[in-house]
């Protein structure tokens, strides 16, 4: 199953695709995925109802967070009302410890993202800032990533054992499944995926002429 | 500068209101500008002639923040528009835009720290029918 785990709708201040249209994109150009997570900035959807689009188009549409710490952005996966109690989502300078550790106690997975990017990403922090416990996922395949920030992360993937996962990061329609997360089993709800993210058994890849390329 | 603070003390404060009177001349120079090809919006003698649904992006009151704001403009840039139509506007409306502070928000992005500070104008028209409602995002660096 090929899941795009990072996007962002207008829900997001900075979102310019409504999800109806990211469906009917990846239906007219077939971009080989099979659902989408909306990873909304510093926020929880809680209200939007996508169940009818995911009828209409046959993808799984999810919802997610995007929250910002002092070592750069974090998605989050499995949010519920009591996570959304345990921090405040639209600060900027939350400390990653508790957003990985309020994850976990919530039943939910944090999942550092970009790390290669500048100033946002966590590379850039764990040199003056140190190494981050309970981190067990990163996102080494960004959409919008520039340079080697995408190896950058894949290097810090492989000096730590994290599991990868890949996301397109798209704000507009057509980045939406610039890559994506290769997953070996049936999700069928966000409960699925944050099992598969914790055990790890989820691969970043990228599409390349049609096919979905692991990242080295 | 705490932006719970702004948040608190600014918006949603009515801090403006100006009128504009519509005429011909103005509804062609924008639909000209952008390209406009739609005879509704380019021809005047077409019946249903209006103007183009971003017309309102052009307009400006006469303060972009409240008086008093700890803020000034020559410390931000100019983070874009977001227009959103809510009816037609004619040749001969007068319209009246309401000013105040919508948000203020906090992000980070790979450049550093950005406060967002949002102006919204509400226009109505001289039945007091809404026609837009413009979001101007003023940006300021903070790290």
């Amino acid at each position: 199953m090929i899941l795009d785990l990072h996007s962002h709708s207008i829900v997001s201040d900075d979102g310019r695709a409504k999800v109806e249209n990211y469906c009917q994109w990846i239906q007219r150009k077939e971009i080989p995925i099979d659902g989408l997570v909306l990873t909304e900035h510093r926020l929880y959807d809680g209200d939007s109802d996508y169940r009818p689009l995911e009828d209409q188009f046959g993808l799984l549409i999810m919802k997610a967070s995007e929250v910002e710490t002092e070592y750069g952005h974090v998605l989050v996966f499995g949010v519920n009302d009591e996570l959304r109690a345990a921090f405040d989502f639209g600060r900027i300078d939350l400390p990653l410890a508790t957003v990985v550790q309020e994850s976990e106690r919530c039943g939910a997975i944090a999942v550092p993202c970009h790390p290669g990017r500048p100033r946002v990403g966590m590379c850039a922090h764990i040199s003056t800032r140190g190494e981050v416990e309970g981190v067990r996922v990163i996102e080494t395949l960004n959409g919008g990533s520039r340079g080697n920030e995408n190896e950058q992360a894949a290097a810090l993937a492989s000096r730590k054992g994290y599991a990868r996962i890949g996301g397109s990061d798209s704000h507009i329609v057509s980045h939406i499944g610039r890559c994506a997360t290769r997953i070996e089993q049936n999700v069928e709800d966000i409960a699925d995926l944050v099992s598969v993210l914790k055990a790890g058994r989820c691969e970043a890849v990228s599409l390349e002429e049609g096919q979905w390329i692991p990242q080295n | 500068m705490d932006t719970a603070e702004l948040k608190r003390d600014w918006v949603g404060r009515t801090f403006d209101t100006v009128s504009f009177k519509i005429e011909t001349e103005s509804m062609l120079l924008f639909a000209k500008a952008c390209g406009e090809q739609l005879p509704q919006y380019i021809d005047p003698d077409h019946p249903d002639f209006q103007a183009v649904p971003n017309y309102t992006s052009c307009f400006h009151g006469r303060r972009a923040l409240p008086e008093g704001f700890p803020m000034a403009m020559e410390q931000s840039f100019d983070g874009g528009k977001c227009v959103e139509w809510k009816g037609a506007i004619r040749a001969g409306d007068t319209i009246t835009a309401k000013s105040h502070l919508h948000d203020v928000y906090e992000k980070t992005g790979r450049s550093g720290g950005m406060v967002f500070i949002v102006h919204r104008m509400e226009f109505t028209n001289q039945h007091s029918e809404p026609v837009a409602v413009v979001d101007w995002k003023m940006i300021r660096k903070t790290g």
